[in-house]
Order: structure tokens, then sequence, then C-alpha cells
């Protein structure tokens, strides 16, 4: 009995352990999955593979590059806010945390986190070689509350073997369309010669998809959705066009219906359409499957911005970065921030491998990244991309509130006027309630 | 005999029913173990690939390879275990009191316990969170399982069956001269087996599943439990790769409740029944 116990305060005596190793700790915490089991000692970037395995990989050199420093990685559930909030409260945030730039703007905004001018300074990186879109994710009221990392948003993953079964390739590259009429005359075609439908379509479960499209498509138009900090403006000509347009596509059934997310991302792999429209973080995937012989989208894989269909060509794009919590830190802890910057901005290229577009102009612009496959076609995308305003707070759940109300638009469980006007109405009302 | 007239009772409909209910209930078990043993690449294109060969244990290797899974799974044994213990120590002992003592206040404090049981954790969530970053008592054990040790039903369930115990018992071992503790000890508790063993399988399931208080006390990951670390390591977008290999934790995870299952499977089903209470 007496030895049950001294072996129960044993184990409870280990998570309390404190590091006695004379290394300056960096305590980081990020999303994108664990991967201990296959990345666990790798230090060899070039060779991770995905999100989780790039990252792994590269605090795991950074730690190998620095026997001085000590990053401890906590990785949380997708996306952390909740635990991140739960530290903030309990006044022990981590030095270091992954964020989406959408959501900088709710932390910023209470004081929580750290300008991070100094740590730029230090580390040598000027936010001029930041992208536009990028520095535009991470500035607030003319500061910089983060170390932007990517840039990412919707694209049109297309298969190719089917666009060619269609006649819609020219010069080797599909003919995207120009306009909505454009689109639903392209559809039909490509059901006609394919027997296969034209867009793959993820609308069940995937608010921020159907949130994607109406951003895009109301930017492009000229539409300013955010007027002021606690408003947002949707139910109006411009928005009636997206989401009775977005409509007409199901009503003419040249998408597929009634399909989630992992349902969609199968289907294209399986080649059961033409067009998915889904985010950057798709392309590592679905270009292992174009390499892989065999495969259904073996050789037969392109990608893209989303397509001009009115306006101008702009699209809505978030991205992540590296903030740093407000707490009380030493010189050196402050000293290892800065170190870790300057080790990341240098490795923006191996982030890239996953298919977001790069945070710096060099990067973007390198021959190392235009030769990675589809990189030239999407790169314009770290140009024509457009956040939301950086006043705007709550982004996440208003992406929830309007991606809800968009689906039910695009689905017909709404009318277009109704589902913009319910979706102007929660946003405003969340808005209202924010100190 | 009893049992075996009321099984000859039962209609081939009846059979049908109880067959088609079963197969319900394992279908998603058979389906997570069946994506348990595939390949992740062959999951992408399309996750039928698990209804047919080849298969795999690699999944299952790579959680004993370098992963954290079973550290998050020691953290879950310690915590479900720590709080069971903790659960039925407390109960017996609030049971017992409010059941056979007489004390001033008796049944006002019973009444504010079972206003315990109208009070969601989410309620206090915030300022039982300040107090446990006060007392620095997150990303530690006795952080996890302190407010498990909150269970007015857990009181409510044992006062109820102590209360069913003949008084005549305790009276009995007073005149042999058995103090207070002696009748707990010694004649109480082992009549409450039973209701300990139904309150024990409960406590522990719910405290193995727990995902809310754990998920913002251990913000450490050596400190997360099964339900939370599990969640952390999902990776990707939408989970396209890698869904065998989460499927494998998933089953892994959920090896130490089928053995609770099984081993007290009679409670369970008694409790289930409303029959443990008497």
């Amino acid at each position: 009995m007496r030895r049950a116990a001294a072996a129960l305060l044993a184990l409870l005596a280990l998570g309390s352990c404190a590091p006695g190793d004379h290394k300056t700790h960096i305590y980081l915490q990020r999303f994108f999955g664990e991967c201990g089991a296959e990345y666990g000692a790798s230090t060899d970037v070039a060779k991770a593979e995905g999100e989780c395995g790039i990252m792994t990989s590269l605090i795991n050199r950074f730690n190998a590059e620095n026997p001085d420093l000590r990053i401890d990685v906590n990785v949380v559930a997708w996306p952390g806010y909740p635990q991140l909030t739960a530290q903030m409260a309990a006044r022990d945030p981590p030095d270091l945390v992954t964020m989406h730039e959408g959501v900088i703007s709710d932390y910023a905004a209470k004081g929580l986190l750290d300008r991070v001018e100094p740590y730029l300074r230090a580390a040598g990186i000027s936010p001029d070689t930041f992208t536009e879109a990028s520095r535009r994710g991470v500035t607030i009221g003319g500061h910089i509350y983060g170390l932007p990392w990517d840039t990412h948003g919707g694209l049109f993953h297309v298969n190719t073997a089917l666009f060619a079964k269609a006649g819609l390739m020219r010069g080797g590259k599909p003919m995207l369309p120009n306009s909505p009429e454009e689109l639903i005359a392209q559809a039909h075609q490509f059901e006609a010669r394919t027997g296969k439908p034209y867009l793959i379509q993820s609308l069940v479960g995937d608010p921020a998809g159907a949130a994607r499209n109406v951003y895009t498509y109301m930017m492009a138009q000229g539409a300013v959705l955010f007027p002021d900090p606690k408003h947002i403006k949707l139910a109006t000509p411009k928005g009636v066009r997206v989401a009775e347009f977005f409509r007409r596509i199901n009503v003419e059934r040249v998408g597929t219906l009634n399909m989630d997310t992992p349902a969609a991302i199968a289907a294209f792999v399986s080649g059961e359409g033409g067009i998915y429209p889904t985010g950057t973080w798709m392309i590592g995937s679905f270009e292992k499957e174009a390499t892989t012989p065999g495969r259904p989208l073996y050789k037969s894989y392109a990608v893209f911005p989303y397509p001009r269909l009115w306006g101008e060509r702009i699209e809505y794009v978030s991205g992540h970065s590296w903030v740093v919590p407000a707490r009380k830190r030493s010189p050196e802890q402050r000293a290892a921030i800065a170190r870790f910057f300057r080790f990341m901005a240098a490795h923006n290229f191996d982030w890239s491998r996953t298919g977001h577009l790069p945070a710096f102009r060099q990067v973007l612009d390198s021959p190392q990244f235009e030769a990675l496959p589809e990189r030239q076609d999407i790169a314009p995308l770290a140009t024509i991309g457009r956040p939301l305003p950086s006043y705007v707070q709550r982004q996440s759940a208003i992406e929830g509130l309007v991606g809800e109300e968009m689906a039910a638009a695009f689905t017909g469980q709404k009318p277009a006027e109704k589902a913009l006007s319910d979706a102007e109405r929660r946003v405003n009302e969340l808005l209202a309630e924010v100190d | 005999m009893a049992a075996s007239s009321e099984r000859g009772r039962l209609t081939p409909l009846g059979w049908a029913a109880l067959l088609l209910g079963a197969l319900i209930m394992i279908a998603p078990i058979a389906w997570t173990l069946l994506l348990s043993l595939k390949d992740n690449a062959e999951l992408v294109g399309h996750s039928g690939a698990a209804l047919h060969a080849p298969y795999t244990l690699e999944n299952y290797a790579a959680i004993f390879g370098n992963s954290s899974t079973t550290r998050w799974l020691l953290n879950s044994a310690i915590v479900a275990l720590g709080t069971t213990a903790g659960v039925l120590v407390l109960a017996s002992l609030a049971g017992y009191g409010f059941a056979r003592l007489e004390f001033p206040f008796r049944r006002t404090l019973f009444v504010i316990v079972l206003l315990g049981l109208a009070v969601p954790s989410q309620a206090v969530i915030l300022p039982q969170h300040q107090l446990f970053a006060w007392l620095h008592l997150h990303n530690s054990y006795p952080g996890l399982i302190l407010p498990g040790l909150i269970a007015p039903f857990s009181v409510f369930f044992m006062t109820t069956y102590m209360r069913g115990i003949p008084r005549e018992l305790d009276e009995a071992a007073m005149l042999d001269g058995a103090s207070r503790f002696t009748i707990f000890w010694k004649v109480i508790i082992p009549l409450t087996i039973p209701a300990q063993s139904t309150l024990a399988v409960f406590t522990f399931l719910g405290s193995w599943n727990d995902y809310w208080w754990p998920l913002i006390s251990a913000t450490h990951s050596n400190m997360y439990t099964l339900t939370v670390g599990l969640a952390a390591a999902q990776m990707n977008y939408a989970q396209t790769s890698g869904l065998g290999f989460l499927m494998a934790q998933a089953v892994f995870a959920s090896i130490p409740i089928f053995i609770v299952y099984i081993v007290f499977q009679k409670q369970i089903v008694r409790a289930m029944a409303g029959t443990a209470v008497r």
C-alpha cells in the first residue's frame, strides 16, 4: 500500500518537473497537428512533407542549430484559441503562438499581444520584405503584431485530364471562365462531354468555403464589406448577385450537392469532377496524387486563384503568423524570439512547399519557389489577396455566421436576400457586443 | 431459469430487431477498426478502401514509435483512477453522513448538494479556471483531478443507497461496541459494493472521456489527457492524410474503456436497469 502510494506520488510529481539545463527556454504553441512518430527526430527540412512534418522538422532544426536555446513545443487542437485564451487568463501564455491573421485583432485590441517591431529589428527583418497580403494581415493601426508566415486563400483545383476531354484546355492550360455566364456555359459543356460535374463543392459543414466565395466576389465588385468596425454590409445588389449565382450553379446541377469536405476531397482525387474550389492547404496532397502513377489525378492536376467573374481581380485571403503574447520576459528570451524569427524567415521557402504562399517577396520571386509545381500559377494570390480590414474583430466567428447563411442561400434553403439580411443582422449583433 | 424462459419468449421479429440494433451499434466501431488497419495514403482517395485488403499494423507501430500517445494514456489513467478513487471516498463519507448522522442543517446541506446537480460545469468554468490559476494548479495532476471530485450526483447516489440499508445493522454493531468509523468501514461499506462498483464505472468513464476541462487546464502537451492529445494530433485539413493513424489512436484510446466495460458489465447493466439502488 505504501509502495503504491509512493509510486502514485512520484507519478504526480512528474507533471511539475522544471527544466534544469542552463538553456534559455522558449515556450512555443502551435497547431498543424502532432507527428512525432514520423518526424520527432527529423532535422532534414527538405525531406519533410506536409504542414506537420515541415513544422516539426523546422523546430527540431532550430533547436539543433541553437544549442544555447530550447524551444519547448506545445501542440494544440486546431485552432487552439480556447487554450490560448485560458492561458492568458491564467497569466501564463506561451512565448510564441501560431495565429491566423484574422484573429490577431481580437487579442491585440485587448493588449494581449506584444508588437513585434523590436523583434523584427533585432532579427534584421524589414516589414518592407513582406508581401502585400502578408503586410496587411499582420498590421493593425499602423503597428505590426506578428511575423507573417504565409498567405492562404481559395483556389480552383483543376483535373486537367477531364478538362481536356471536355475541350476546355488551351496551350496546355485549363480555360477558366471570365464571367458567370461563361462559367455556366463551360459547366454544361464539361458535363455533356465527360458525364461528370464541373464543380465539386463541399456545401455541407464548410461555412468557411461559402464565406470565402461571398467575400471574394463582393470584394471583386468593389463592395466595402465593413464600412466601420461595428458593421458589415452584405444585403446589397452586389451581394445578391453573388448569392444568386452560386444558387444557380446548384439549380442547374453543374456542381455536386450534399458533400462535406472529406467527401469532396475524395471525389476530386478520385477524378469525379472538374474543379474543386478549396484552399492552398490542399496543394501538397493533390500534388502527391498527381505524381503517383496509377492514381486518377496522375499528371492531371493544375491549380489557379479564383477566376475573375465580376469587376476586379481581387480575392479574399488570410494567413498564418507568429505572434508574441504579452508577458514578462528576460532579455535572453527576447533575443531568442528574435533569433527564432530570423530562422523562420530564412526558412519561409520550406513552408511554401505545403502549398501556402510565402510571406516574403524575395521567396515569392525566387527561382526556387517558381520551380515548385503550380507555384507560378498561384503566385498572383499574394498580390491580389485582400484580408478583411484589420479593425474588424471576431473575424472567425463572423466567417461562421456568414458562411452558414450563405450555404443556406446556395442550397436554396433561404432566398438570397433573406440569407444576406440574416447574415448582416447576426454579424452586426455580434459586433455590437464587442468592447 | 427465469432468464431462459424470457429468452424463449422472444419472437423471430424480436431477434431480428435485436440483431439490427446490435449491427447498428457495432458498425462505427468496426469501421474505426478497419480504417486503423489501412495505409494512410490509400484512404485519401476513398475511405471505402477500408473494406478490403491489404491491411497493415503500421499505424499501431507508429503509436509506439516516437508518439506522445503513451504519455497521454498514462495521464488519462492517473486522472481517471485518481478521480474515481476520490469520488468513491468522498461520496461514501458524505452519503453515510447524510443517511445516518444527525447534525444541524443536515437537510439544508443535502438540498445544497442537490442544487449542484442543476449547475452545469460551463457556468462555473471562469471562476474555476481563475481559482486554479491562482493556486498554480494548471498543468498538474491535482489540477485535472480536483474538479472531478465535485460530484453531487455521486453523493445523492450513495446517500440513497445507504438509506436503504437497515439501521438495525448499525445498532447491532453498536451493541457489540463498534465505533462510528468501524460501523462505516466494516458494516456499511461492504454492503455498498454494488453501488460503489456502479459509481466507479461511471465516474471512470466520465473522467476518461472528459474533454472540456483538460483542454483549458492542461495546456502543456506533456500533461494532455488522451482526449485532448488525440484532438491535437489531428493534422492537415479535414484529416485528408493520416486518417488511419488517427483511427489507430482512437482504437488504442478505447482499449481501457473496453476492458472496464467487459470487467464491470454486470454492474453497468444493473445500473442502466436502475437496480443498483435498492
